[in-house]
């Protein structure tokens, strides 16, 4: 910091101070306490239809999974479309971004952003700048995860 | 107001469907199965003479300290043994599965079991349970429905 200073003219000082005075500091433990409750929230809905599945379909606590990540990715997908989530996100912050939800909305927030220059270019072009990547790093990442895996199995014989 | 409404009504509609959908012929156990401890009593059926070895595997079980609701059923090839691990044991599943498989297989070295913590699996073991106790089913068709149950084990994603 005081190295910082040293290369500031004192103007930049003086303007570093009076910005100082008015910032708004940010609510860290505020925000912490609303994002774990709101992403509890979305874990016990998540888990509710964990539940759906299992009592009124055949799926096992194992299989449950894909289609509970579907649901929640879904319901996350028309709540952005109604604008509500962009709701919950402002008050919850991460609590809503981190599940899987938030990936949902990623996919259906920049759909609607980029409406207006097209369906290809615009929709189609930014509709997976944000999800692809995450995406993509899930893909990869189980790649290298599975790769050594079966190297390990082959040599130790876990 | 006109807001208002319309979140009243998405509200009820959810409800509805909901409450709709909590309709089914199940009996009071089953329905509470997945939340509260049922303890069914264990089941027979296979035509062996042993009466009591699905209720002596089940005292077993249910003595382990991490586990706190069991059920049995003794197949004509397989017992199936269910059970539900208690909520702070629930990181170590596989390592308590693998040390009541090994207890059952000393204990019982002649008996076959399918061992599972699945909520899927005690949830229909307790279903069949009170179909037959009903007298819904048959016994083969219990045994039917026991076979596609242990087969639910063996299913992955």
């Amino acid at each position: 910091m005081a190295n910082k200073n040293k290369t500031k003219t004192p103007e930049q000082i003086q303007y570093d101070q009076l910005q100082k005075k008015h910032e708004l500091k940010r609510p860290i433990l505020k925000n912490c306490i609303r994002a774990f409750f709101i992403g509890g929230l979305i874990c016990l809905v998540g888990q509710a239809v964990t539940y759906f599945y299992i009592y009124f379909f055949n799926f096992t606590e194992q299989t449950a999974g894909n289609p509970t990540v579907a649901t929640m990715v879904f319901i996350a997908m028309i709540l952005t479309g109604f604008g509500v989530y962009d709701r919950i996100g402002q008050f919850a912050g991460a609590g809503s971004a981190v599940p899987v939800t938030g990936f949902g909305n990623a996919v259906i927030s920049s759909a609607i952003e980029h409406r207006t220059e097209g369906y290809v270019l615009g929709v189609g072009g930014n509709m997976f700048k944000l999800a692809g990547s995450v995406i993509l790093f899930g893909v990869f990442s189980a790649f290298i995860v599975a790769l050594v895996k079966t190297i390990l199995t082959m040599w130790g014989g876990f | 107001m006109k807001k208002r409404w319309k979140y009243t009504l998405v509200v009820f509609s959810l409800l509805l469907l909901l409450v709709g959908c909590t309709n089914q012929n199940d009996n009071k156990d089953s329905s509470m199965a997945l939340i509260k401890t049922t303890q069914p009593t264990p089941m027979k059926l296979s035509n062996k003479n042993s009466d009591s070895l699905p209720a002596k595997v089940k005292k077993e079980v249910a003595n382990i300290k991490e586990i706190y609701d069991v059920a049995v059923i003794e197949g004509n090839k397989t017992i199936l043994v269910a059970y539900k691990v208690k909520h702070l044991y629930r990181f170590r599943m596989k390592s308590i599965e693998k040390r009541l498989t090994k207890r059952l297989k000393n204990e019982y070295p002649d008996e076959k079991f399918v061992v599972s913590s699945d909520y899927k699996i005690f949830l229909e073991a307790v279903r069949l349970r009170e179909a037959m106790d009903a007298g819904k089913i048959s016994k083969d068709q219990a045994r039917k429905r026991f076979n596609n149950i242990v087969k639910l084990k063996e299913e992955l994603t």
